[in-house]
């Protein structure tokens, strides 16, 4: 069983950097800890990174978990290859870009980019948002699938996800007490669905609602209220299409033990208990 | 708003209760429709009007004939206090009259002392508004749970916050631009004025129980094409967030959530004359001018 504790980061391609820059900055309001000459990375929380942009394809994108350590990892690699994924151990200067200690990268059976990480940099100043959002950091992404059974198979027996609740045949799946650390959802592909960072209030969520429509940055969904999770929501469309997502008050699963995952319908009443509808699909 | 009738311990004034708004219109069955449809509020079986409940109260709502004047119902005190603002609005000048029994009948309350602010907006100073036995059952589960007060439209601030303050009691809570919000309870505001070039109700709102319930209206009234003029917002000198929407005849309804409570040694705050010290998400009212203040 491979171990996840938490995410670590996202790394996405970016097929502009200045916009991608332009966007994390004054839209999303992240931190920027560090420019480099081909990639820029970006700060949510006291960890010195949670989302890179590289120069490159916007198609590449890779979701990093931690796990304890690199006696895990080998484990996990091990698994892996027992299971006929092919593993790729990250080399010094892979793992020097990553700002980590050690790496494997695999790919999840619908072929989303991801990897395992040993001690993922913290860094000792706080975070300081470039505009005040109210992130209190990097949470989940949603991942795409082209079969939600064998993936959430994957997750679960493979790796150490529970399931928290179901949307139609769709997880929504744990690593730790948070309701859902990876959300599953259909599609024609691998990559990232979205990219959620938690903020401090309901006030946050609709206060950036009028702050990012006045900048006219697509909202996609929202704001809203998912009932499984009942986290408060908004989701806005970043630059190569990537869907980002504030969210506040995401339920804990506290009885580890018993609980049970619900099952909700395949409708739109199961996505948002307020009533909005998402405004497209990818 | 509860069944409940105390006075609290909150210095106490005469003025007890915003207890129901007559609203004039043209049409008033198609009014009717949107009251129980849209709003969801109860509609009180009645022959002779159309009313409506929002809480424990017989009715809170009373649609009347264009020929009528629209109102605010507010409940005094006792009698001696209704005696003594009798005796305080003519001595100043202000119109008031006492209602006859037809007219205390058509408002279900004991007596009342029919008064005109200075900018001519009519408001009932009543006794004994009458209470309902049964619960209230909305008729959509728009969370409701009651009337929270009323916004006023005034041509004459200055002699309007003398007759809501010397005379009735009310405190000024806190002032947004010209904007006064009047306080009557331990609530931050129960009656708002807004500078305007025309007396009138400029809203009427509902108190709900969560900041899902507004939210859920929000699709709500989108959905049905009905045109939200303010918010979703958050008022700041009230906290209370906020869903403002357009009603029949240029009627304005608000739903709010999460009015504040007054600290004990609150002295009136001014913010300054901009969209948001009405809103402090950002959103910004549409095509209402008393619900916007210069400045972005």
């Amino acid at each position: 069983m491979i171990e996840l504790m938490d995410l670590a980061y996202v790394r996405l391609g970016a097929s502009d950097l200045e916009d991608a820059q332009n966007f994390a900055t004054r839209s999303l309001g992240l931190q920027v800890s560090e420019q480099a000459s081909k990639s820029l990375y970006l700060r949510s929380d006291d960890r010195a990174h949670t989302l890179c942009y590289f120069e490159g394809n916007s198609q590449d994108q890779t979701v990093a978990f931690e796990v304890a350590d690199e006696s895990k990892l080998q484990a996990a690699g091990s698994t892996l290859d027992a299971l006929g994924h092919a593993v790729h151990a990250g080399t010094a200067a892979e793992c020097a870009l990553r700002k980590i200690k050690a790496f494997i990268g695999f790919k999840d059976p619908t072929g989303n980019q991801i990897e395992l990480v040993v001690r993922p940099e913290r860094s000792g100043k706080r975070y300081f948002a470039t505009r005040d959002a109210g992130i209190t950091g990097f949470s989940h992404v949603g991942l795409f699938t082209t079969n939600p059974v064998r993936d959430e198979l994957f997750w679960t027996q493979v790796c150490n996800a529970r399931v928290s609740d179901r949307i139609g045949d769709i997880a929504l799946m744990r690593v730790n007490a948070i309701h859902h650390t990876v959300a599953l959802a259909p599609g024609g592909g691998p990559g990232v669905h979205h990219i959620n960072h938690q903020v401090e209030s309901n006030d946050d969520v609709l206060r950036s609602y009028y702050h990012l429509s006045g900048q006219r940055v697509p909202i996609v969904f929202g704001p809203g209220r998912h009932p499984t999770s009942g986290a408060r929501f908004l989701y806005f469309q970043g630059p190569d299409g990537m869907v980002f997502e504030y969210s506040v008050g995401v339920d804990e699963i506290d009885d580890e033990e018993t609980h049970r995952p619900r099952q909700f319908g395949f409708e739109p009443s199961s996505l948002c208990m307020w009533g909005a509808t998402a405004k497209r699909t990818r | 708003m509860t069944g409940k009738n105390t006075a609290g311990s909150f210095p106490q004034g005469p003025l007890v209760a915003v207890c129901y708004v007559r609203l004039a219109m043209q049409e008033p069955l198609p009014a009717a429709t949107f009251a129980t449809d849209v709003l969801g509020l109860q509609p009180v079986p009645n022959k002779q009007a159309l009313l409506f409940r929002s809480d424990d109260r017989y009715h809170t709502l009373s649609l009347v004939p264009a020929t009528a004047t629209s109102s605010i119902g507010i409940e005094v005190l006792d009698e001696a206090a209704l005696d003594h603002l009798e005796e305080a609005l003519r001595k100043d000048g202000f119109s008031a009259r006492q209602a006859s029994q037809d007219e205390c009948r058509q408002r279900f309350v004991r007596s009342a002392l029919i008064a005109e602010d200075a900018s001519g907006n009519e408001i009932d100073l009543v006794l004994r508004p009458a209470q309902s036995g049964r619960r209230y059952f909305p008729s959509r589960d728009a969370g409701i749970t009651g009337l929270q007060g009323v916004g006023l439209r005034s041509s004459r601030l200055k002699d309007d916050q003398r007759f809501w303050t010397s005379i009735l009691g009310a405190q000024i809570s806190d002032w947004a631009g010209d904007i006064s919000y009047l306080r009557i309870d331990h609530k931050h505001h129960r009656i708002a004025l807004y500078p305007s070039d025309q007396p009138g109700i400029l809203y009427v709102s509902y108190g709900v129980e969560s900041f899902d319930a507004i939210m859920q209206s929000h699709y709500f009234v989108q959905e049905r094409q009905i045109k939200t003029v303010h918010g979703p917002g958050r008022e700041p000198a009230s906290g209370q967030i906020f869903l403002r929407f357009e009603g029949p005849e240029g009627t304005i309804f608000s739903y709010t959530h999460g009015l504040s409570d007054l600290e004990p040694g609150h002295r009136p705050r001014q913010f300054s004359a901009q969209a948001s010290s009405l809103c402090e998400w950002g959103s910004e009212c549409q095509g209402i001018p008393e619900l916007q203040l210069a400045g972005g």
